[in-house]
């Protein structure tokens, strides 16, 4: 269980600091943001994804003793490039080096004057084990978290694999034996560069959202419970008749789950009734005279 | 709008500056004595082997983010990070949930942990700070919800994580595997904050600095769709409408309005509906109080009826 990559050797000597990267998504995303109206609203469309063949891929990993995920990656048949893997990362970046090196960017690219950021370019091909995926956004950047990330661990650090990567697959991450499992989905990733400086930029009013249940359960729910301890919310009514009446619901009882989701809010019952179909058993968790039950709630197709 | 930008451009230099030094976050240094691992090997997780449906938001910004309640208080939205060693909770979060940090601990004991979906922790070790990535998404309002921690490396690692962004929930499978935490700063021996959580922290308030120039982005507002009170189906018995009211329950809306069992709906505020699923299109933007307009054939005469919306579901 315990294996070498989990000491932590670099840790004892007193001066140097495995650190976060958390932080680092953020600031790539920060300076985005900073950077934009510098570079004008240039916005490309969003191309659109290849999907590798239609087939599972294991992808074994390596985890720093900082704890973070590092893949080794080829990028346009070129490399292995070390990559961190980062589910916190809404973007895939790439340093100057590699960019370079990979042809990803041409050496007379214009540079900003932050972080040698070059901005975005596409990757025409990033292998990972048996996985390849095609033309993937990316940003060309010197992060310098990542820099420091290289020093502290001694190793060659030349990018970021995320959501822009990870979002095109079911992404399996299996800690214990260090493999991630890639499994292609028809999902449409969303381009962060082309909505974020609309959102940044844009009016301040608030989007309203509305939400539908999918099925009619035929209760009126009530006040959240103001008890922190037992958040939930009341039922005023249940109607004669309904999906809610059958399945045991009554007036007075606190909802505090439907379908696994936590209701604690009037908005949290509705979220949940989005998900459950008509016709569908949900499992309604309710607090009646101090007791908890759990009821069966089949909601009929209906508004 | 000039001015942002000159803010921006040096919020951004200061990004980059700050960032550089971040890396302290979880710095290294052992000492103090952690919550160990292996003291409680014995004991096996009864959730060992199990998986969770776990429901998740992804933000605007491609976060995702998952409910918890901590020590049973809650729920707050922590994101999910495999770029952070730590279980992070925010101040404010902590002082919600009664966690008292201890000036003189790297750590702050977590006794339980809840997941939004069943799965469940408990003995663990929390960082109370507050990093940039909270501070500052927060102050920009950008994910469209707080973020009030971050699960990273120690919590996730617990779990096989199946992560699929066109499925609401991810998976979630309780692994027999005690990641240990990293290494801490030795602060029994009166070292402060490092310089590098010091610059860190200088970032955050600076990121507020600029969500007030530009304004922070409000919460999406969110209203539950209204109620109407009937059951429906589809076919074309007899002709005419194809959508047609089963029963209409008692008290509800739209026994109120005068619409009956048997009624085949054909419009709805003036949509033409010929199936359950362009009722519901039609219904999508009605919340409780509007009045909707359903036309209905009833014994072979049009009839045109108006709802009021209710409240529930």
């Amino acid at each position: 269980m315990r294996d070498d990559t989990m000491k932590r050797p670099l840790a004892r000597n007193g001066n140097r600091r495995p650190g976060s990267i958390a932080g680092m998504a953020v600031a790539a995303l920060a300076v985005v943001v900073v950077a934009w109206p510098a570079r004008g609203a240039r916005v490309k469309a969003q191309t659109p994804q290849a999907v590798a063949p239609a087939k599972a891929r294991v992808v074994p990993f390596e985890m720093l003793p900082t704890n973070h995920m590092l893949v080794k990656a080829r990028i346009n048949d070129k490399g292995p490039y070390q990559l961190v893997f980062d589910l916190g990362a809404p973007i895939t970046l790439l340093n100057n080096r590699a960019s370079l090196a990979a042809g990803v960017i041409k050496a007379d690219a214009p540079r900003s004057f932050l972080m040698g950021m070059r901005g975005e370019a596409e990757v025409g091909s990033l292998t990972v084990g048996e996985l390849t995926a095609t033309k993937l956004p990316v940003l060309v950047l010197d992060h310098p978290t990542l820099t420091a990330l290289a020093e502290i661990t001694g190793r060659r650090i030349d990018g970021i694999m995320g959501f822009t990567f990870f979002a095109r697959y079911k992404t399996t991450i299996d800690y214990k034996t260090r493999t991630m499992t890639f499994d292609p989905i028809d999902y449409e990733v969303r381009n962060l560069f082309k909505d974020l400086p609309d959102r940044l930029m844009g009016s301040r009013k608030a989007r309203r959202r509305i939400v539908a249940p999918a099925g009619l359960w035929g209760m009126e729910p009530g006040k959240p419970s103001s008890d922190l301890a037992v958040p939930g919310v009341m039922v005023d009514r249940v109607l004669a008749g309904s999906a809610a009446e059958r399945g045991g619901l009554r007036g007075g009882d606190l909802i505090t789950q439907i379908d696994g989701r936590w209701t604690t809010s009037t908005t949290d019952i509705f979220e949940a009734a989005r998900g459950v179909d008509p016709g569908h058993p949900a499992d309604v968790v309710v607090i009646r005279a101090g007791a908890e039950k759990t009821l069966s709630i089949r909601p009929d197709p209906g508004a | 709008m000039g001015r942002a930008i000159m803010i921006g451009a040096s919020k951004g230099r200061l990004v980059a500056g700050g960032m550089a030094v971040t890396l302290g976050l979880a710095a290294a240094l052992g000492g103090e004595p952690r919550r160990d691992d292996q003291s409680r090997a014995g004991a096996r997780d009864p959730q060992v082997g199990k998986s969770f449906r776990v429901p998740y938001r992804l933000t605007e910004t491609n976060h995702f983010l998952v409910r918890v309640r901590l020590n049973g208080k809650g729920p707050f939205n922590f994101l999910v990070d495999s770029g952070a060693p730590l279980l992070i909770v925010g101040t404010d979060t902590a002082a919600k949930a009664g966690l008292k940090p201890r000036r003189d601990r790297y750590w702050t004991p977590l006794d339980r942990l809840d997941f939004e979906g069943g799965a469940r922790l408990t003995d663990l070790n929390a960082r109370v700070e507050d990093p940039f990535q909270l501070v500052g998404m927060n102050a920009l309002g950008l994910p469209g919800a707080s973020i009030d921690g971050i699960l990273g490396f120690t919590i996730l690692a617990r779990y096989r994580l199946e992560i699929d962004p066109s499925q609401d929930r991810m998976t979630w499978t309780r692994l027999d595997y005690h990641p240990p935490d990293p290494p801490t700063p030795d602060m029994a021996k009166g070292e402060g904050p490092p310089p590098a959580v010091q610059a860190m922290n200088a970032i955050g308030p600076l990121a507020k600095g600029l969500a007030f120039l530009m304004g922070k982005q409000p919460a999406d507002e969110v209203s539950p769709r209204g109620f109407l009170g009937v059951t429906w189906s589809e076919g074309n018995a007899g002709g005419g409408a194809r959508l047609r009211v089963k029963d209409v329950l008692a008290g509800s809306p739209a026994d109120a309005g005068g619409i009956k069992s048997g009624d085949g709906i054909t419009r709805i505020n003036n949509q033409e509906v010929a199936s359950i699923k362009e009722a519901q299109v039609a219904l999508a933007g009605v919340i409780a109080g509007d009045s909707v307009t359903i036309e209905v054939d009833r014994e072979h005469a049009r009839k045109r009826i108006v709802v009021i919306a209710g409240k529930g579901l």
